[in-house]
């Protein structure tokens, strides 16, 4: 039958989980997403009060104010790489988000993405990896065909640090070839000059559809501090590349604004002259609707300590439209779990980990544990994967994997060759994938599982989760191979030698959970942004919308001719 | 139209749907619990699919067995009668994305209205008044605080996802209303998992009168009169009447047309249900919208001679209203008495057990009588559902001789081996009070207790 035969899942949270356990987790939960909340605020401060301040007194707004006024009045914004260098430091300056905000903004009922230099860090300019952050959030825009949106206050390179973010096959030069890939790629990008824009950042408009400027704005090669004898004959990079010139005599710029307000309005007067979202038409005359097992309830689902197991079929029901959800291939591959629901009233395909004890089917009524790929499970996921790529389905990967299954065994399968092909699927599928690391994300399984390196459209990381090739005492017993038994234990039998083993072992342990912190990771871009469970369901439902918003330019297929109907006929069982 | 249809309710309710059926040519499965089983009602039914054990919840609220039971017997279409599944936005769903018409509106639709604070939204979008209070949830106690002063004492809040007066608070005074505001909170997150309350303000008495709606996907948004349906006993319905003698005809036509385009402007589809409050200085409020068919629809067919279960199955399966619906004009008076299998002189207790003897005679006159039921002579009342064992509607051209109407029938009928509300609602009819049009919620005229409910009734 191809109808998608969605059933409730899930029970309410008292029949599974004793209320104190709950309460423990919720408390140790939202201390870290306090801590979430406190280090956001910090970054979208930038420089501080003094700075935006000067900023008001050109007539400015700055580039959060710009955004605010740019959204649907009353949507939420959701800001990608907020992280980016996030405790570090140059000279003795740090850049709150590596000087730009980016961040996929609802305008006029249609997502876009929005790329606004912070002109209240160092005047909007480009630090380390400040092009890389661009380039991260145009290929986002690119994977997914919408609207880009520059909001350009950029004094250019900050120079002293120049040789880390200009020359290399990332620099800020690469931000121009995506402009011209986006272009090519038929999507639109509307900018709006506000402020300074020299060098790259005057490069950086000029490729875009449609070009604003306001009065206090200039586009220049080299602003007036490097010609010569502009000091002599008054003139100012306004002279040189304002308006005046760009609008009127280069055509470099198509319109000019009096002031940020007006440009701002003038933009979304642009973006609603695009063609509106597909989303509602995908949704198949089914309206939105929230999941039936509270979505802020994830938060406390999750135990304090990463080792212990909770129930992946509690975490979907409180993902999808009124918990329900459709499982594919339920019987098979136990430790994955892997099938379709609506999320925003939109099909979704999810592949998320099972936690706990599962059946093996290599060996007739034995255990094993899960949040492992075994050889089945691996099968499952990679078939799953290429149907939703056949269909068009987005798909959600919910991360909490341990890594592949090792060992004897292990090998004489062939999971080297099984993982092999998992990748290769994943690698070559053109439907939208989103990544979310919900704990752990080890080792090949990482990898295996759409992370990062693979290329999803976003990839998320919630403020437990730990991105590592091997947990820290794993790494321990490995680098100390030599000086253990055959269970792990020390051999040593002199004290001082056996304290200093132990000792060792403790220093490689904990540094490696020191650099499995999420913020080290956001900080150098191994994730995309970092979101509190209570915030997840509403990223993934603005994220189907953003799927489904473009259309004609992936395959979308209707439900009722889904491959998935293929592999849920050969899964029945016979008879 | 559908071939076959599964009516997903039990009692009088599926009978009278599958009477609709059979007027479309649409054979009607039934379902049923165990305890049913054997029933006299469920010979009107093509097909029966047992549900499971007696309890309602084991049998006639499992959606994904009613569900089955659709899916199995290859129908096209669920009625869920009222009650039961029929308001419940997670069974519409279930139904669409199984591609089974679920009879009555979209799931999104049903659950926007079956929320306090959305369905006032969208009425008061639409342009029709709602109780004065707060726009939408309360954030904290001091906004309560603030809506209070400006709405005035006394106020009530009441839970957003609620019903049943479960996070419900009646307020007098500024001093109780963090207090309460606490308590309302707890119950409601406890009951319906979400704290969410608003406020209102508090009217006593008042009558209660609906309008009935009828919507179909193109474009007609049309109401067939109103229902006044102040008689009450806890928050239940004992007896209604078309028109209402609280209303001039102009205000009533007024009211019924901005029910009609409130429905509209809201994309609703089927029959429906606009229950407004008239407060004693005669405004009126809007209370909520039922998604359904009502136990009491009959008077107003009656009035207008709509077959409204036929027109809810012609929407269902996307045809238009039919044009004598569309030019359907009202006459006359009708008043509709549920007869329980209760006892009022022992506080209504339910009174289950075999008929002995059960004959309503509709040949009394003046006026014209219709008898809904699922039970005749010999049969049992079950002990495990709703009490309702008949309806007895009587229409006459003017008021005075519909409750003659209703009087003789009422006097008429022989129903033995139960007790009924039957003496009750003689003592109403023969009461001044009912026979001036003179009564609100508080109070059953004729009836020596007091009801002291609050104005919101089921039905």
């Amino acid at each position: 039958m191809a109808r998608v035969p969605l059933a409730e899942i899930g029970r309410p949270r008292d029949a599974f989980l004793d209320q104190q356990s709950y309460e423990r987790n919720l408390e140790h939960m939202r201390g870290l997403e306090q801590t979430l909340e406190e280090r956001r605020a910090q970054v979208a401060q930038g420089w501080g009060e003094k700075y935006l301040e000067r900023v008001h007194q050109k007539g400015k707004l700055s580039a959060r104010e710009r955004i605010d006024r740019l959204k649907d009045p009353g949507s939420r914004v959701f800001e990608v790489l907020t992280f980016v260098n996030h405790g570090r430091v140059f000279g003795k300056l740090e850049c709150p988000g590596a000087g730009v905000v980016c961040a996929w903004v609802r305008v006029h009922d249609r997502w876009t993405m929005v790329i606004a230099n912070d002109n209240t860090v160092a005047s909007g300019s480009w630090w380390p990896q400040t092009p890389e952050k661009i380039q991260r959030a145009q290929q986002m825009a690119l994977r997914l065909r919408l609207p880009v949106i520059y909001l350009v206050d950029c004094s250019g390179l900050f120079l002293p640090e120049q040789s880390r973010s200009f020359p290399g096959r990332t620099g800020a030069g690469h931000i121009f070839k995506k402009n011209s890939e986006l272009s090519a790629a038929g999507v639109p990008q509307i900018a709006g000059v506000f402020g300074d824009c020299i060098a790259g950042g005057g490069y950086m408009p000029i490729i875009s559809d449609r070009v604003y400027m306001t009065e206090q704005a200039y586009m220049v090669i080299a602003g007036a501090a490097l010609i010569k004898g502009a000091k002599s004959l008054h003139l100012s990079s306004l002279d040189i590349g304002g308006p005046e010139v760009h609008v009127h005599q280069s055509a470099c710029a198509d319109v000019r604004v009096p002031d940020d307000e007006t440009a701002l309005e003038r933009i979304r007067d642009e973006v609603a002259k695009l063609p509106g979202s597909g989303a509602d038409f995908y949704r198949h005359g089914v309206a939105a609707a929230e999941p039936a097992r509270p979505a802020k309830e994830l938060c406390g689902l999750f135990p304090k300590d990463h080792r212990m197991t909770y129930e992946i079929e509690e975490v979907l029901a409180r993902l999808v439209d009124r918990s329900q959800f459709w499982e594919l291939l339920p019987d098979r591959g136990r430790e994955m779990f892997t099938g379709v629901g609506r999320v925003g009233g939109l099909y979704v395909g999810f592949v998320a980990n099972r936690q706990g004890i599962v059946a093996d089917p290599e060996h007739h009524s034995a255990k094993k544990p899960a949040g492992i790929l075994y050889r089945e499970g691996i099968a499952k996921i990679s078939s799953f994967s290429r149907a939703c790529e056949s269909d068009g389905i987005p798909i959600v990967w919910l991360q909490d994997i341990s890594g592949f299954d090792i060992g004897v065994e292990a090998e004489r399968q062939g999971l080297l060759g099984y993982g092999s092909n998992l990748i290769y699927t994943n690698s070559t599928n053109a439907t939208p994938m989103f990544t979310v690391l919900l704990r752990k994300a080890s080792g090949a399984g990482y990898y295996a599982m759409a992370g990062l390196p693979y290329e999803p459209v976003v990839q998320l990381s919630t403020t437990v989760a730990r991105q590592s090739v091997m947990e820290g005492r794993t790494l321990a017993i490995a680098a100390y191979n030599t000086k253990l038994d055959d269970d792990f234990e020390v051999l040593a039998t002199d004290p001082k030698e056996r304290a200093e083993v132990e000792a060792g072992m403790r220093e490689v342990e904990a540094r490696i959970e020191g650099d499995m912190s999420p913020y080290q990771s956001a900080s150098q871009m191994d994730t995309d942004e970092l979101v509190g469970f209570g915030e997840l369901r509403p990223w993934l439902v603005a994220l189907a919308e953003m799927a489904y918003q473009a259309t004609g330019h992936r395959r979308i297929k209707n439900p009722r001719i889904w491959s998935l109907h293929d592999t849920e006929a050969l899964s029945e069982p016979r008879g | 139209m559908f071939r076959k249809l599964l009516i997903a309710n039990r009692g009088e309710v599926a009978v009278r749907v599958a009477r609709a059926c059979r007027e479309l040519g649409i054979a009607p499965v039934g379902v049923a619990s165990a305890a049913d089983l054997g029933a006299g009602w469920l010979e009107r039914m093509d097909e029966v699919v047992c549900l499971g054990p007696a309890a309602a919840r084991s049998s006639y609220l499992r959606r994904e067995a009613v569900l089955q039971a659709a899916l199995q017997t290859r129908c096209a279409a669920v009625h869920p009668g009222w009650g039961f599944l029929a308001e419940d936005p997670a069974f519409a769903s279930l139904c669409q994305q199984h591609g089974v018409t679920f009879v009555g509106p979209d799931a999104g639709l049903m659950e926007r209205m079956g929320r306090k604070a959305p369905a006032k939204a969208a009425m008061r979008a639409a342009g029709v008044a709602v109780i004065p209070g707060s726009e939408g949830v309360l954030d904290s106690a001091s906004e309560a605080t603030a809506g209070a002063a400006e709405v005035g004492f006394p106020v009530i809040l009441k839970a957003d996802a609620g019903g049943g007066g479960r996070g419900m608070r009646r307020v007098d005074r500024a001093a109780d209303l963090e207090r309460r505001f606490a308590e309302a909170t707890a119950e409601a997150e406890a009951a319906f998992g979400s704290g969410a309350l608003y406020l209102e303000k508090y009217l006593e008495g008042g009558r209660h009168i609906e309008v009935q709606l009828l919507c179909d996907g193109h474009g007609h948004a049309i109401h067939l009169g109103e229902r006044d349906c102040s008689i009450q006993r806890n928050h239940q319905k004992l007896l209604e009447e078309s028109p209402s003698p609280a209303l001039d005809r102009d205000r009533a036509a007024e009211l019924g047309a901005s029910a009609a385009r409130a429905a509209g402007s809201l994309g609703y589809l089927g029959a429906g249900t606009i229950e407004f409050l008239r407060s004693e200085e005669g405004a009126l409020y809007f209370m909520e919208m039922n998604t359904r068919l009502q136990v009491e629809h009959p008077v107003s067919e009656l009035v207008s001679g709509v077959d409204i279960v036929v027109e809810q199955l012609r929407v269902a399966a996307n045809e238009a209203l039919a044009p004598r619906t569309l030019a359907a004009r009202r006459s006359g008076h009708a008043i509709e008495c549920r007869i329980n299998a209760e006892d009022p002189d022992r506080g209504f207790r339910p009174s289950p057990g075999r008929l002995t003897a059960f004959d309503l005679p509709t040949d009394g006159g003046p006026g014209t009588v219709r008898v809904d039921t699922h039970l005749a002579a010999g049969e049992q009342v079950s002990p495990h559902y709703d009490s309702l064992i008949a309806k007895v509607i009587a229409h006459a051209p003017t008021r005075a001789a519909a409750i003659e109407t209703m009087e003789r029938a009422l006097a008429a009928a022989r129903i033995e081996g139960v007790a009924t509300t039957i003496p009750l609602h003689r003592a109403v009819l023969a009461s001044e009070a009912f026979r001036a049009g003179e009564y609100d919620t508080r109070a059953i005229p004729g009836f020596r207790a007091t009801a002291g409910a609050p104005a919101e009734a089921r039905g």
